[in-house]
C-alpha cells in the first residue's frame, strides 16, 4: 500500500481526499497555529483525513474537508439553525440535524443571567453557533459570538424554513455570492439565514416571494451558474 | 432513545404559520395551487403485476401475486382479493419495522374497500372449482418514501399492478374433471384479471381555521392540517368509498364541492394509468416473440454480423424486429438442413422478403449478439407450419 507523504499542504488543497490520507506534516510547519475544521484529525505530527470530500483551505490557517450530505456532523464554530425540542433547568435541548440533540445553556445569551432566561416554545427556530462538538457527546451551542455579543444569533420570527444538503448551504454562504441569490436579490427583497447543517430560513414581505426564493434555492443545487440565472428568470417571469 | 429523539422529524412554528398564511393567498409551499396534483409517474417492473408510482416525493411500489386456495364457506364461487401494506422504516423516521401501525392499517383498509365494495376486480372469474379451489389475489404495497398523501399513491400503485398482472391459466382434467393443471407461462399465455372499472382515491386536506381545502397534501401540509378526507371514485362518476376518520368537522357544501373536484381529478388519473398500462402492454406483446421455443442457431451465421454493432444501443422494438427476422431466417436454414454461409441466408431472404428489405437494412445495423443455443439434436421445425408461416409472410 502506498503511503503518500505530501511535500507541501498545497498539494492536496481542493482535491478529493479519502479517509486515511495524511495531508499535512506538522514538522514542516513549525511555529504556526493551524485551525482544523471538520473532517480532519491530528495524529501526532500529521494531520489525517477522516471524512471523504474536498480539502479546503482558507487564509490564514484554516483547513477542512467539505462534502455534501443530508446529515450534519457538528463542528466547532459552525453557525447552524436549530429547533427547540425541550426546555430543561440548565439547557435547552436543540435539534440541529446531527446524530444527537445539542444543548444550549440557558445563560449563553448576551447579558444572560438567571433572572432573564429567555422562554422558547417547542418548535421555535434559533440561529446558533456550535461551541463544543466531540464524537459521542452532545454538542454545545451558544447564542453569542466569541466575544459575548448577540450578533444576530437568537430566535428567528416568521418566515419559512426548509432543508437542503450541507453542500448547498455551504455554497449559499460562499463568497463570491451564489448566482441564485444574486439573481434573486436583484429583483426581490428578502431576508435569509443559512445554517451549515442544511437548514435555510427565508423571510419576505409577501408569501409569494418567500415561496419563489425557497423553490429557486431548492432547485439550484445541481445547476451551473448560468443555468441558475436562467432558472431564476423563468420563475420570475411566471410570477409577474 | 437518544438516537430516536435526534432522528424525529420536527416542524417549526414558523413553518406552520407560513403554510397557513400562504394558503390564505391561495399559494402552496411548493408553488402549486390548492387543487393541483403533484407530478405523477407510473413505471412497471420486469414481472407482470409489479408497479412503481412516484407522486412528487412520495414513492410506492405495488406487487400482485396469486395463489390457489380454498374459498370462503359463504362464497364458494368467488376468488379473494386482499391488500397488504408494508411501511418501510426508510420511508419516514416515524415508521417502525414490525407490526403495522394504525395508519398502515387504515391505508390498507381504504384501498381494500375501494376495490372490494365497488367490485372492481371480478372475483367470480377467479373460481376454478366451485367450493374447492379459487384464485386468491394478494396485493402488496411497499411504501418507499413518504412525501405525503400515501393513500392516493398506493391506490394508483395497486391499480397499475392489478391491470398488468397476469395469472397462470389452468385447465381441469383428469378422470373426474377435478384435477387442476396450472400451466406455466411458457406453455400457455397467462391471463389478465377482469377489472370492470378503476376506483381512484383522491385525498383532501383541511388546513387552517377556516378549513381551506387542498388536494394531494405534502408531508409538511399533513403535519399542519386539521382534518383529511379521501374520496374513492371512478371515471364514470360513481363514488366507491369515502373515508373521513376524525379531524375537523366539515360543512356539507364543502364535502359536495370536494366530491365534484374529485371526479374531475379521478378522470384525469384514470387516463394516466390507462396510458401507462397501454404502453406497458404493447412492450410486453413485442417481447412475446422472444418466448418461442429455442430454435437451433448457427453460430457461424451469428459471427458474420459486424461486431461493431454490438456496442450500439438500440430501442427494444429494433431488437425485437431483428430477432424476429433472425428467427425466420434460421427457420429457413433448418429447412435446408445444412449449415449455410451467411450469404446463402441473405440470398434466400432476398426472394422471400422483397417487400421488407427496408426493414432489414434498418435492422441490420441494430443487431446485438445473443447467447446462442446450438443444439444439433433437436427435431428442427415442422415444414408444414413453416410453409404456412412463410406464405403469410410473403403477402
Amino acid at each position: 500500500m502506498e503511503v503518500q507523504t505530501p511535500a507541501s499542504p498545497s498539494g492536496f488543497i481542493d482535491q478529493l481526499v479519502v479517509p486515511g490520507d495524511m495531508v499535512l506534516d506538522l514538522t514542516t510547519l513549525s511555529n504556526q497555529t493551524i485551525k482544523l475544521g471538520g473532517g480532519l484529525r491530528q495524529d501526532g505530527d500529521a494531520i489525517s483525513v477522516i471524512k471523504a470530500g474536498k480539502l479546503r483551505f482558507s487564509k490564514p490557517n484554516k483547513y477542512w474537508v467539505e462534502s455534501s450530505q443530508k446529515r450534519y456532523v457538528p463542528c466547532v464554530e459552525d453557525t447552524v439553525l436549530g429547533i427547540v425540542v425541550d426546555c430543561k433547568a440548565d439547557n435547552f435541548l436543540i435539534d440541529i440535524k446531527g446524530p444527537t440533540l445539542a444543548f444550549l445553556p440557558v445563560l449563553a445569551f448576551e447579558g444572560g443571567t438567571r433572572r432573564n432566561i429567555p422562554k422558547f416554545e417547542v418548535g421555535a427556530l434559533l440561529y446558533v453557533r456550535v461551541v463544543k462538538a466531540n464524537v459521542g457527546v452532545n454538542p454545545e451551542l451558544s447564542c453569542t459570538d466569541a466575544s459575548g455579543k448577540a450578533a444576530e444569533f437568537g430566535p428567528l420570527k416568521d418566515g419559512y424554513m426548509f432543508e437542503t444538503s450541507t453542500g448547498l448551504s455551504r455554497m449559499l454562504l460562499s463568497s463570491p455570492p451564489f448566482p441564485v441569490l444574486e439573481a434573486l436579490g436583484k429583483k426581490l427583497s428578502f431576508e435569509i439565514a443559512v445554517g451549515l447543517n442544511g437548514r435555510v430560513w427565508v423571510n419576505a414581505s409577501s408569501p409569494s416571494t418567500i415561496i419563489l426564493v425557497s423553490n429557486a434555492i431548492m432547485n439550484s443545487e445541481s445547476l451551473s451558474g448560468v443555468q441558475q440565472k436562467i432558472m431564476v428568470e423563468k420563475l420570475l417571469q411566471r410570477v409577474q | 432513545m437518544e438516537q430516536r429523539l435526534a432522528n424525529t422529524w420536527r416542524m417549526t412554528v414558523n413553518e406552520k404559520k407560513f403554510i397557513e398564511t400562504a394558503l390564505l393567498a391561495d399559494l402552496r409551499v411548493d408553488g402549486r395551487r390548492p387543487f393541483d396534483y403533484r407530478r405523477l409517474t407510473i413505471k412497471f417492473g420486469r414481472e407482470d403485476g409489479s408497479s412503481e408510482v412516484q407522486l412528487g416525493q412520495t414513492h410506492v411500489m405495488g406487487f400482485v401475486t396469486s395463489q390457489l386456495v380454498q374459498p370462503y364457506r359463504d362464497r364458494p364461487n368467488e376468488g379473494t382479493l386482499s391488500v397488504y401494506t408494508e411501511f418501510s422504516p426508510m420511508a419516514d423516521p416515524s415508521f417502525e419495522a414490525g407490526r403495522p401501525g394504525e395508519f398502515a392499517v387504515e391505508l390498507g383498509r381504504v384501498i381494500d374497500r375501494g376495490l372490494r365494495e365497488s367490485r372492481a376486480v371480478d372475483t367470480e372469474s377467479l373460481c376454478v372449482i366451485a367450493g374447492k379451489l379459487v384464485w386468491a389475489i394478494r396485493v402488496d404495497l411497499h411504501i418507499l418514501d413518504n412525501g405525503g398523501n400515501l393513500v392516493d399513491a398506493s391506490n394508483i400503485a395497486a391499480l397499475a399492478a392489478l391491470l398488468t398482472f397476469r395469472r397462470p391459466e389452468c385447465t381441469l382434467g383428469g378422470e373426474d374433471g377435478q384435477e387442476v393443471m396450472v400451466h406455466p407461462p411458457q406453455v400457455r399465455e397467462p391471463l389478465p384479471l377482469i377489472i370492470h372499472h378503476l376506483p381512484v382515491a383522491v385525498t383532501f386536506g383541511f388546513l387552517g381555521d377556516d378549513n381551506i381545502v387542498v388536494i394531494d397534501p405534502t408531508h409538511s401540509e399533513e403535519a399542519v392540517m386539521g382534518g383529511k378526507m379521501t374520496a374513492t371514485l371512478n371515471a364514470n362518476g360513481d363514488i366507491c368509498a369515502i373515508q373521513k376518520a376524525g379531524g375537523e368537522g366539515i360543512m356539507q357544501s364543502v364535502i359536495m364541492q370536494c366530491l365534484r373536484i374529485a371526479s374531475v381529478k379521478a378522470a384525469d388519473i384514470t387516463t394516466k394509468i390507462q396510458n401507462a398500462v397501454e404502453s406497458y402492454n404493447t412492450e410486453r406483446a413485442l417481447k412475446k416473440i422472444k418466448r418461442h421455443p429455442p430454435v437451433p442457431l448457427d453460430v457461424g451465421g451469428l459471427s458474420t454480423k459486424p461486431t461493431e454493432n454490438q456496442h450500439q444501443s438500440v430501442g427494444q422494438k429494433g431488437i425485437d424486429e431483428m430477432s424476429r427476422r433472425h428467427l425466420e431466417r434460421l427457420k429457413l436454414k433448418s429447412e435446408e438442413g445444412c449449415s449455410s454461409q451467411s450469404h446463402d441466408i441473405e440470398g434466400e431472404n432476398q426472394t422471400y422478403e422483397q417487400g421488407e428489405t427496408k426493414m432489414r437494412d434498418r435492422n441490420a445495423n441494430c443487431f446485438i449478439g445473443r447467447p446462442s443455443s446450438w443444439d444439433p439434436y433437436s427435431k428442427g421445425v415442422d415444414p408444414e407450419s413453416l410453409k404456412a408461416l412463410l406464405a403469410s409472410q410473403g403477402t
